[in-house]
């Protein structure tokens, strides 16, 4: 296949709230998982270790339970429109879980790539893989002659790196300054960025 | 109504000359940013896209405020570039024309908007201003038309670092200021805005003195 696909992070991309710290607040956990999200955006955690710990902090929330709470997410209209206008080229790319974002899987209707899980003998979810974004990126440009990234956080940075073009996203947070540095363009919402995308 | 769909508007620099250890577009006047008032110009076109360098993340933080809808194109080598890269990094991927504007002029409104409303498809076209900076680039005219550029010798006119252009023109460019390469496409029609670019102390100056010219309360 040809021409020029677009990679989405998910979280405080597409999803106008970050979907790990609206799970921690079902469970009431929203002190603990807000100062790892810290730590990780201080870039004092790496995003493996970080993800590993929240990991074990919201699964005792129950699959059923995080569905649900993704399943209510908000998602950028404007987003959501240029995906559901170009499911064929747009991908998801994000370190979230598998069966955690499957809700969204289903509304967005294009393919995902994620961290993946795998079910013990008595049913619990227990990690398999993290994500390095940079794999499916390669992949891709495989695929396709141009690949195109949109972020905002840290774990965005392997992706931005085997991309032809970054975009930062600011659009519910300020992107970290080492994810700019490696960005051709920054936008601020969802309008703005999906304007861009359409000239790309 | 205008037929201008995008604007790329030069950021970057530095600002050495007017030496007020910030990008010359945050500048204020009464509380109001030079970004502030070129955004409140361009509030009708749909596609802005502000090109940043020196102190980006200022800038940027500006224009989350007041345009949160435009794009920002990044140019990583501001320092070791003239202000044509930073018009061709903006207007890379775009198709057709484009307006190109320079972030550290004060114009009048309506003389901008009749300039945006004389644009036509294919056909370049510069702005020009009563000549008064310090370092300008004189305009010399036959008729409307410009004809050619100089430093020396003043004209009646000097160009604005506002222009009307097909984006192919920006496709091979050197190392060289703007007007030097658009010399290869003069000549181009031309019409007149009241505008002020604060280069200098003494350009900046002569703003603040013009400064109920530029509606800046609407901003």
């Amino acid at each position: 296949m040809a021409g020029t696909c677009f990679c989405f992070d998910l979280d405080g991309t597409v999803t106008r709230a970050e979907l790990l710290p609206m799970i921690a607040s079902e469970i009431n956990l929203e002190q603990e998982m807000s100062l790892l999200t810290r730590l990780t955006m201080d870039g004092l955690i790496p995003f493996e270790d970080s993800f590993r710990l929240r990991f074990a902090i919201l699964r005792s929330a129950g699959l059923e339970r995080i569905r649900s709470v993704v399943a209510e997410v908000e998602l950028d209209p404007d987003i959501a429109a240029f995906i559901a206008d170009n499911r064929d080229r747009c991908f998801i790319v994000t370190g979230n879980l598998d069966v955690w974002v499957e809700p969204l899987m289903q509304k967005l209707g294009c393919t995902f790539y994620t961290s993946t899980s795998q079910m013990s003998a008595n049913g619990d979810v227990q990690l398999k893989h993290i994500m390095r974004k940079n794999v499916p990126g390669l992949e891709l440009k495989e695929r396709f002659d141009r690949v195109v990234a949109v972020g905002d956080g840290y774990n965005d940075l392997p992706l931005f790196d085997v991309a032809d073009v970054g975009v930062a996203y600011n659009g519910v947070h300020a992107s970290p300054d080492a994810l700019i540095s490696v960005a051709d363009y920054v936008t601020m919402n969802g309008k703005g960025l999906c304007r861009l995308l359409s000239t790309l | 109504m205008s037929i201008v769909e995008h604007a790329v508007v030069a950021a970057a620099g530095l600002g050495s000359r007017l030496g007020h250890g910030k990008p010359k577009c945050l500048v204020e006047f009464g509380g109001v940013s030079v970004l502030a008032h070129i955004m409140s110009l361009l509030k009708d076109v749909p596609d802005v896209r502000v090109v940043v360098g020196f102190m980006e993340a200022a800038v940027i933080a500006e224009l989350q405020r007041v345009r949160p809808d435009a794009i920002v194109v990044r140019n990583p080598s501001f320092r070791t570039t003239t202000t044509l890269h930073s018009y061709a990094l903006g207007a890379q991927h775009l198709t057709g024309d484009c307006l190109f504007m320079d972030a550290d002029l004060l114009i009048v409104p309506e003389t901008f908007h009749t300039f945006l409303e004389g644009c036509r498809p294919g056909e370049a076209r510069l702005a020009l201003t009563a000549s008064k900076t310090k370092d300008a680039v004189y305009a010399e005219l036959d008729g409307e038309a410009v004809t050619g550029f100089r430093r020396e010798n003043p004209t009646a006119f000097e160009w604005s670092n506002i222009s009307w252009l097909p984006v192919k023109y920006f496709t091979d460019i050197g190392m060289t200021a703007v007007y030097e390469h658009l010399r290869r496409y003069l000549p181009m029609t031309s019409g007149e805005v009241v505008s002020f670019e604060i280069d200098t102390a003494e350009d900046l100056a002569q703003a603040k003195e013009n400064a109920q010219l530029f509606g800046l309360a609407a901003t």
